[in-house]
């Protein structure tokens, strides 16, 4: 009978969970859980509700990412219309799309993850935080600050609202853009690029001081899961599923969106309230794939912007001959598509079509199964729903962003573990790494939760008989 | 004013989306001010984990739904002075209660094992146990302000923390609503 | 709207009657409801089964005001002004009572205004922010109500329902069909269409939707609705009752 690490909970993430690490004898990694604690149950309390009422609903699985929901909702609902929308309203579902990517991706990087990178990943626990970081480097938390804040403008001028916005509905959006607010949306663009062209560049000199980091955070080979474009470049709204293996090949190409149940198949493990969804061909847990950004860059040809192509090709000069595959570089990833959005919401809001008012169309449901995918920031998101005659909901399956990543962070926290931790001394800077780890996937639990912590970080090592050997408390 | 004088914050989130504390978030510059203000002891957003003994504000965000919510939101009340239930799920369990006119056994059987392909079967190890009902905060433990929102407006959160670092105790029916 | 015009029978000589409304003093015909003198003189009394335009139903209680000499409060809807009243609307007593009346409202349904249709425009949620009920004190019933989704362009989610019984109103006396009606008693109260009927397979609905447009929440809404889309206007209600009493 070995012994057990508790960390509890694992902080600057996005919801509830902690993480247990199992020791043998000898005080070596046996085994690392990562266990989700909260659970909702959208899938069922949604039944009886009204089509036209999930995305706003189901938006409230998230507050960081309700414009994803609000997306695959919406792109379900087009689905039990049964219609094609208006495409200046799928333009105008794209622009708020690539802002809400933009915000989460900050959130995740300055605000939950660079305390570890700038103040170092053995800080002291009391300043290593968002607040720590504005007295240490103003600037790189203003800069940050500064960008969250463009995106949930954008928001805030499509939907009226940063958090929760309505406005996505089925059938496309439910107003068109003003001119004042294009221009306004337009005016924020390059101050955002300067400061993600910054980061990016801070970050590259940054990365020479993580080499164990990059060598043990998550990883390992695993297959990649993301959607691209018809010509294979990196998409966040549409398009078609692609799976890559660990040396670059392609596995499933242009897998119709509707088809998802061909490939994902869910899981479910004792200690956690999250699922464990796999590459269905290749069964449990063999099928284990990893989603999100550093899957978007691995899985795409190219991005189809100048700037972040050009940073797509010094994400690709990590690890030349294949896929990148140490989770430490979803954050390489995540800044590269910051400017990737920046770049492309340009476009989008230069493109002459955009203040079209047609932006909706009307119907009433033409289909009793609907299902809508889309990449949230964090990965692919699935939404699908089956209808009685009448319109309302009879069953939902939500296949969330988080949990594609499950079975790579449980193993990303043993590998970590294994290097990191030494069970028979333990040290606050070690497990910090461990929940580093799951920083890095970005997991935005309070989605997987659809099934979510604040409890101190006791960590207990306990003997054989039970009885306690050491203990830290942060 | 001197650390010493900074007011104690803590914060965390119970069965919510956590879009009420990103609403803290979207603050924005204005952290900055507040940060020389106030000293945010335990969230979700600092790695500080033990709650200190006392507490001068204590925010709760999301609604009663496990055990280990119920341990917290007690915990919370005991160790804070001021309590405030931050946006709709807390102050009246708004989306997550939406289970509660199902039975929680149905509801974990159609995420668990209806809907998977693979080793179906029902949580529980090493996991909190999930209530029946799902309850605003005050109708397990007292609280001292109620804000309403889904989630309360940055410009809300602003208001009540300036009037409460003034000395004064808020009205947030002023400025928000449920489900503003 | 809110000069209909004047029916062709000379209407029979009614009193005027003087009277105060907190410190206000008022004159009003001594046919006039309280809630009537109010509205006319610009005075707020919080309401929610009274509509303008429709018999006056003195169900919710929330137009509850004090008259000096009265021990209880009475209903304003339904209370006609007598010669040297003195009104209270606004005491602690009566906020006490109002807010009590809006927490037992949210705590017998299954109210989430976050994603409701009428989200923004509903008369319930407005009166909560109104009298200050910003929290529930008594335990929700958490009861299961269902949808009824069946008619073609309308739906009915009672989850929603504060069964103030304007839409059985309307119904009859408006649109002269009584689709619209009540059954159950107490908490089990609910509003029907026909002898409890699916809506769409109601025979007697002409589909005018005049219920949907005077009901205060999203209980009775247009289809194809996404959260918050919902707007009502009711301020046809008076001007059709006026028609209607001329035929």
């Amino acid at each position: 009978m070995g012994r057990t690490i508790k960390i509890d909970p694992v902080s600057r993430i996005e919801g509830h969970a902690h993480i247990t690490l199992h020791l043998d004898d000898a005080g070596n990694i046996d085994d690392a859980k990562f266990h989700l604690t909260q659970f909702r149950g959208f899938e069922k309390f949604c039944e009886g509700r009204p089509f036209p009422e999930m995305p706003a609903l189901t938006a409230r699985t998230c507050g960081i990412c309700p414009v994803s929901h609000l997306v695959a909702s919406s792109k379900a609902c087009d689905h039990l219309l049964s219609v094609t929308i208006p495409p200046t309203a799928v333009n105008l579902r794209r622009v708020m799309n690539l802002a809400q990517l933009i915000q989460s991706h900050a959130l995740s990087y300055f605000h939950l993850s660079s305390a570890d990178l700038l103040l170092g990943m053995d800080s002291d626990p009391k300043s290593r935080n968002l607040f720590g970081l504005l007295k240490v480097d103003p600037q790189l938390a203003k800069d940050g600050i500064r960008l969250r804040q463009i995106g949930q403008t954008v928001i805030e001028m499509l939907g009226g609202k940063k958090i929760h916005p309505g406005w996505m509905v089925p059938g496309g959006v439910s107003g068109p853009l003003s001119e004042d607010s294009r221009t306004a949306m337009l005016a924020m663009i390059p101050e955002g690029l300067d400061i993600a062209e910054r980061t990016f560049e801070s970050f590259k000199d940054l990365i020479g001081k993580f080499p164990e980091e990059i060598q043990h955070f998550g990883n390992f080979p695993t297959m990649f899961l993301s959607l691209i474009t018809p010509r294979g470049g990196l998409e966040h709204y549409d398009g078609f599923f692609r799976i890559k293996d660990a040396d670059g090949k392609i596995v499933d190409d242009m897998v119709p969106l509707e088809e998802y149940q061909r490939i994902i198949g869910e899981a479910v493990e004792p200690y956690s309230y999250m699922k464990f969804p796999y590459y269905l061909p290749m069964g449990y847990p063999d099928g284990i794939y990893r989603v999100g950004p550093l899957a978007r860059l691995n899985n795409c040809d190219f991005c189809g912007t100048k700037q972040a192509d050009q940073a797509l090709d010094e994400f690709r000069a990590l690890q030349h001959d294949r896929p990148v595959s140490s989770s430490f570089h979803f954050h390489f990833a995540r800044l590269v598509e910051i400017i990737f959005a920046l770049e492309r919401m340009k476009e989008l809001l230069e493109s002459p079509h955009i203040l079209d008012t047609r932006v909706r169309a009307r119907a009433r449901g033409n289909n009793d199964e609907g299902i809508g995918v889309a990449e949230a920031p964090r990965g692919t998101l699935i939404h699908h729903y089956k209808t009685d005659d009448d319109g309302l909901i009879t069953w939902a399956n939500l296949i969330i962003a988080t949990g594609h990543n499950n079975l790579a962070m449980n193993r990303g926290i043993k590998q970590a573990a294994e290097h990191f931790v030494d069970g028979n001394h333990l040290q606050e800077g070690m497990l910090n790494r461990v929940e580093a780890v799951i920083r890095c996937f970005d997991p935005c639990l309070s989605c997987a939760s659809h099934a979510f912590g604040q409890m101190p970080l006791r960590i207990e090592l306990h003997d054989s008989r039970g009885n306690v050997v050491d203990q830290m408390v942060r | 004013m001197s650390e010493a004088h900074k007011i104690t914050l803590a914060t965390a989130w119970l069965d919510g989306c956590s879009g009420c504390h990103m609403s803290f978030l979207d603050l924005d510059q204005r952290l900055i001010e507040l940060a020389e203000k106030v000293d945010v002891v335990y969230s979700p957003i600092v790695d500080t984990k033990e709650l200190p003994p006392v507490v001068d504000v204590g925010i709760l965000e999301g609604a009663v739904s496990t055990e280990e919510d119920l341990h917290k939101a007690r915990m919370f009340r005991g160790r804070c002075q001021f309590l405030i239930s931050l946006g709709d799920c807390a102050v009246s369990g708004n989306v997550p209660s939406m289970r509660n006119t199902f039975d929680l056994d149905d509801v974990l059987d159609r995420a668990f094992v209806e809907n998977v392909q693979a080793q179906p079967g029902r949580p529980s190890e090493s996991l909190p146990t999930l209530l029946r009902t799902v309850l605003p905060i005050h109708h397990v433990v007292q609280v001292d302000l109620f804000v309403q929102g889904c989630p309360p407006s940055a410009d809300t959160i602003w208001q009540v923390l300036t009037e409460l670092m003034a000395g004064n105790t808020p009205d947030p029916t002023q400025f928000t609503r449920f489900g503003a | 709207m809110t000069h209909p015009p004047a029916a062709t029978n000379p209407a029979p000589k009614v009193r005027v009657v003087t009277l105060k409304i907190d410190d206000h003093d008022v004159g009003a015909r001594e046919t006039d409801s309280i809630l009537e003198i109010a509205q006319a003189n610009g005075i707020r009394i919080p309401s929610l089964c009274y509509l303008d335009g429709l018999s006056t139903w003195g169900a919710c209680r929330l137009c509850m005001v004090e008259i000096e000499g009265f021990s209880k409060p009475v209903s304003a809807c339904s209370t006609t002004a007598t010669e040297g009243m003195k009104i209270t609307t606004n005491s602690a007593r009566l906020k006490r009572y109002r807010r009590m009346i809006l927490e037992l409202l949210f705590a017998e349904r299954n109210h989430v205004c976050s994603v409701c249709v009428s989200n923004g425009h509903c008369e319930l949620q407005d009166l909560a922010a109104e009298c200050g009920m910003d929290h529930v004190r008594v335990p929700y019933r958490n009861a299961t109500y269902t949808i009824d989704s069946s008619h073609d362009l309308f739906r009915v989610d009672h989850n929603r329902c504060v069964v103030c019984t304007r839409c059985v109103r309307v119904c009859d006396e408006i649109e002269g069909a009584h689709t619209w009606d009540v059954m159950g008693r107490g908490v089990n109260c609910q509003v029907i269409t026909d002898l409890n009927q699916p809506w769409g397979d109601s025979q007697s609905c002409t589909s005018c939707g005049k219920c949907v447009q005077v009901c205060p929440t999203g209980a009775l809404v247009k289809k194809g609705t996404a959260a918050g889309e919902m707007e009502k206007h009711d301020d046809f209600v008076p001007y059709l009752a006026q028609m209607r009493k001329r035929q």
